[in-house]
């Protein structure tokens, strides 16, 4: 049995991924399933979905704990999430990246195959979605199956319920990263500090569930606690503020859904948090003297 | 002071007695006696609550649950089909460990529609969390809503408390009830003064989206609750007991148990019934006794075995049907007492509201001590019911 | 208020999990600012539970109750009533969604409404059933896609006219029911300030785009918003003791084409029934405005068609 799990976030489509690996399984006469994990996230949120392939029937209805491949969707989820934990030792990760496998720090040496299947759905999809472009990169790196069945698959998928122009458009996507997609061997430097859970026992658990803002050996809960949530990964731009074009009319500082734009300098200036920015553009779009721009990447 | 009173009557006068500080109300037949009466305390001043009619039950106990979380001692009543209304809210309210107290005039759930006694819609919401409590008569209608509160608002327990009354039978029916001093009553039930609520000096956060991270400790703790309810029940009814005389023996009642060859365990006012059938049986020289299931949940296992252990037959009277055979005390009373091999056997009885009448309890008597004998009875008989012999 | 004059103070504090441009935030962040500290919030069943408190983490620095979907009316109720009887002054506000208002929770708000509950009911309406994936809810427009009125071959999109919650809300006589758009912050800091100085039921409707929902670019929250202003689809208005006062006219009416072809869930519109959509946001136009003159319809050209974001919803909100 080959075991996959996907790391994504919410709108790359790490679900649609699974389910069209298992779709490309069965194609070739396989058995195969696929399936998220159960959780209520939102879009730009870190998402999980499993997916097992086997020449036989599967009968385990368990997460994917040990898997043979890891697929990475984003790679700004290395900052927060140690995604070859527990995969095997000759397993394989997939990895959507600018870098090469050799530059990849995944805290272990390990098989990796990497692209830029985000410049990949820019280019074909016209949208950052890089589902279609990761299987591509998966398909080279394992061989699991072939190129001509994950072709098939993201048409059936994605033909019959968006048409067939955007399911060849989408077998496209794929072709392109399978053909750019580089193996090799990651880094293995970075030790990653998983941030910690309050797991209480029953013991130990308020009455009812029933929190008060409280400070726990794994940070803070309660009232206000989403402030320790660092959701900065979610974002694939971020704006940059013309101080100089500023009129301080203060719209952007309304209009943040986050709150992160705040006022500094006895409220004579603003700033942006970047630690809480989606990327949502709101900002740069409703600044009337065009003060702010979006920019890819990284503060 | 004593009143001759109807059971609805009793229950409003005993949250008007624990001094509840919202009513959300909402009628339905036979409970609303209860409703009316704490409006009326209410309107004349008598009764210093916030009292809301709402527009269905699933508001008041919404209503309800809201109120307790922002701090406040609530009561509220329904039956039937406004329990199965606010199932939803039932279920949201214990695990948030929301001591409400609420009672229920049991009446039969349709369809097809009943006003009368059943118990099928308590039972319906035995696994909520809430506690549940049968009574026989009104004066333990209105012992046991203080009671509830005691036993509610207690820190080892904070859970829901349903006292549970037939409908008619006890809610339309007049006898005389002790009315208990208000001092009494005070200096036996302190003013609800919870730990955490909704409070913007210290914000809580109730009823937050849980992960199946917290989910499962939360439920047994939840279940840890309900065992320690046992002696928080026992201990309570031991001090009401002292200050106003009135013991009702905690989780379970006995009556002439001593030497009994056989035993009926029932609830709710067909324990009242049986208690005069059981004293002329004796007079025959009949060795039987009873025992009254008053907690169903905490369901009292080791009582009942404790109580049991030496009985020859016991025949457990249902006013409900569970579809597994037999009513839910029947199933549940047989599941505490595995290990013991005594024979036991089901009264289903009064079902729809129809009388359950001393012909009909002897029978059941009769039937359990011919099992005491070793004969063979059926595991559950269908009392005064057409096509069915017993 | 002015912009300049709120409160610096997050009551509902970054870090949440809402969708980047999430229209629901951005409306809870500056309502909670403005009532300030002394507030209590219930939130139904929503999205805004899930992004503003997912155990053991919340976004609220003011006390958060929640239970179920159908009874903020209900707990509103409850809630106040309890600090009443204990002398507290706190303000009693729930934030439900157009799902939790419009249906499954009209009974319970009618209550509250009827019974003058001294509450604020703040209704955040983005047309669907966000939460679960995009269902139609009373609160969608005609036309639009959601994944209970999907675009198939025979019938495309949802066929029946928004319900107009607004009238039913002021039949109840309340002192204050207000529309409210995020896109006029002026006009929405007013009303909020109005709403936190009256006495009684007061219910705020604010207009909040979901942009997976609606299929719209994250940075267009805003913009469409307005959009929706200047074509009629949504109007500034509010009822104060039966009266009904328009608070901010637009200029001249746009094309409800140039609203719909911002929103991926329109796109597949055809020109009958945008004509129709048209005629009645002109019925509407007119109504509130008390005047003719609305343009006349133009034909809309067919986009051609898109990453469609169904599946992407999947993930985001499980099967």
């Amino acid at each position: 049995m080959f075991e996959l799990r996907f790391h994504g976030r919410g709108g790359q489509g790490a679900v649609m991924a699974a389910q069209t690996i298992a779709e490309a399984a069965v194609i070739e006469g396989n058995y195969a399933v696929a399936f998220p994990f159960f959780g209520a996230e939102r879009r730009g949120a870190p998402v999980l979905a499993f997916a097992r392939i086997d020449s036989k029937k599967i009968f385990s209805k368990t997460q994917v704990y040990t898997p043979d491949c890891e697929v990475v969707l984003d790679d700004s989820l290395l900052d927060t999430i140690d995604v070859v934990s527990g995969l095997k030792p000759d397993g394989i990760v997939v990895i959507n990246s600018k870098d090469k496998p050799e530059d990849i720090d995944l805290g272990k040496e390990i098989r990796t195959g990497a692209v830029d299947a985000t410049s990949v759905a820019l280019e074909i999809l016209k949208a950052p979605i890089t589902n279609t472009a990761i299987l591509g990169a998966l398909v080279k790196a394992t061989g699991i199956v072939k190129i001509e069945s994950i072709e098939e698959a993201i048409k059936r998928r994605f033909g019959e319920k968006l048409g067939a122009k955007v399911g060849e458009r989408n077998a496209l996507a794929a072709r392109t990263a399978y053909d750019r997609t580089v193996v090799g061997k990651s880094k293995g430097i970075k030790k990653l500090e998983t941030k910690k859970q309050w797991l209480p026992s029953y013991q130990e658990i308020p009455l009812g569930g029933v929190l008060v803002e409280s400070r726990t050996e794994a940070g803070l809960i309660g009232p206000g606690s989403f402030i320790e949530n660092k959701v900065f990964g979610w974002a694939t731009f971020r704006p940059v503020r013309d101080k100089e074009k500023c009129t301080m009319c203060l719209l952007c500082w309304f209009y943040c859904p986050e709150g992160t734009i705040v006022r500094i300098s006895d409220r004579g200036d603003l700033m942006t948090n970047y630690d809480y920015c989606k990327g949502c553009g709101i900002c740069a779009n409703e600044c009337p003297v065009d003060a702010i721009t979006m920019v890819r990447g990284k503060t | 002071m004593k009143k001759v009173i109807t059971g609805d009557h009793a229950v409003a006068i005993g949250a008007k007695l624990s001094r509840v500080d919202v009513v959300p109300a909402f009628p339905i037949t036979p409970q609303t006696l209860i409703i009316e009466h704490i409006a009326d305390f209410v309107n004349d001043g008598e009764m210093d609550a916030k009292f809301l009619t709402m527009e269905s039950e699933h508001s008041v106990m919404s209503a309800a649950a809201a109120a307790e979380a922002a701090g406040a001692r609530v009561f509220t009543a329904t039956s039937s089909q406004g329990l199965a209304f606010m199932h939803e809210m039932v279920y949201a309210t214990a695990p948030l460990r929301l001591p409400v107290v609420m009672a229920n005039a049991n009446r039969t759930l349709g369809g097809p529609p009943g006003i009368w006694c059943e118990y099928n819609d308590s039972m319906g919401v035995r696994d909520s969390g809430w506690l549940q409590v049968y009574v026989e008569d009104n004066q333990e209608a209105l012992d046991m809503v203080i009671q509830a509160y005691r036993i509610a608002e207690d820190n080892r327990v904070l859970l829901p408390v349903m006292p549970c009354l037939d409908g008619f039978v006890l809610t339309h029916t007049v006898e005389p009830v002790e009315i208990p001093e208000q001092d009494d009553v005070d200096s036996f039930l302190p003013p609800y003064e919870p730990d955490v609520m909704l409070d913007p000096a210290r914000p809580a956060m109730i009823g937050a989206f849980m992960p199946a991270e917290y989910i499962m400790e939360l439920r047994r703790q939840s279940a840890g609750a309900m065992e320690s309810a046992k002696e928080v029940i026992n201990e309570i009814n031991d001090n009401f007991a002292k200050r106003f005389g009135r013991d009702y023996g905690g989780l379970i009642d006995t009556y002439r148990m001593d030497d009994a060859e056989a035993a009926l365990v029932t609830m709710g006012t067909v324990t009242s019934t049986s208690r005069q059938v059981v004293d002329e049986l004796r007079q025959d020289g009949k060795k039987v006794g009873l025992i009254k299931l008053r907690f169903f949940r905490p369901f009292p296992s080791e009582e009942l075995k404790n109580a049991l252990k030496d009985i020859s037959a016991i025949g457990v009277v249902d006013r409900s049907l569970s579809f597994i055979g037999g009513g839910q005390a029947f199933n549940e009373t047989r599941s505490a007492l595995y290990g013991l091999n005594i024979p036991i056997i089901n009264h289903l009885a009064g079902l729809g509201g129809r009388d359950v009448t001393e012909t009909q309890i002897r029978k059941m008597f009769e039937l359990t001590l011919r099992a005491a004998k070793g004969e063979k009875v059926k595991p559950v008989n269908w009392h005064n019911t057409r096509g069915e012999t017993v | 208020m002015r912009i300049k004059d709120l409160p610096d103070e997050n009551l509902f504090v970054c870090g949440h999990t809402a969708c980047p441009g999430c229209g629901v935030a951005l409306s809870i962040r500056n309502a909670i600012r403005i009532l300030g500290k002394d507030t209590s919030v219930y939130v139904p069943a929503s999205c805004a539970v899930v992004f503003g408190s997912t155990y053991p983490y919340g976004a609220w620095k003011v006390p958060f109750f929640h239970t179920a979907f159908e009874n903020t009316g209900a707990c509103l109720a409850g809630m106040q009533a309890a600090f009443e009887k204990k002398g507290k002054k706190v303000i009693s506000v729930g934030f439900a969604g157009d799902g939790g208002t419009y249906d499954i929770g009209l009974q319970s708000m009618s209550g509250a409404a009827e019974r003058n509950d001294d509450v604020i009911y703040i209704c955040v309406d983005n047309e669907a059933y966000m939460n679960t994936g995009i269902q139609r809810s009373g609160g969608t427009p005609f036309g639009a896609w959601t994944t209970t009125t999907p675009v198939g071959s025979k019938i495309q999109g949802n066929r029946t006219f928004k319900k107009n919650l607004g009238e039913i809300v002021a039949a109840h006589d309340i002192p204050y029911y207000a529309t409210l758009s995020i896109g006029h912050p002026l006009d929405f800091i007013k009303k909020v300030e109005k709403a936190k100085s009256i006495k009684g039921f007061r219910f705020l409707h604010m207009f909040t785009p979901c942009v997976p929902g609606w299929k719209i670019d994250p940075a267009k929250t805003i913009a469409v918003t307005k959009l929706a202003v200047e074509s009629g689809m949504w109007t500034l208005y509010e009822v104060e003791n039966g009266e009904k006062k328009i608070t901010h006219k637009p200029g001249k009416m746009k094309s409800v084409k140039e609203y719909l072809i911002m929103q991926g869930r329109f796109r597949h519109m055809s020109p009958e029934d945008i004509k129709k959509l048209q005629g009645w946001v002109c019925r509407k136009w007119n109504l509130h405005y008390k005047e003719k003159g609305a343009p006349e319809i133009c034909e809309i050209e067919l986009p051609e068609e898109h990453h469609a974001v169904t599946e992407e919803h999947r993930e985001m909100h499980g099967p």
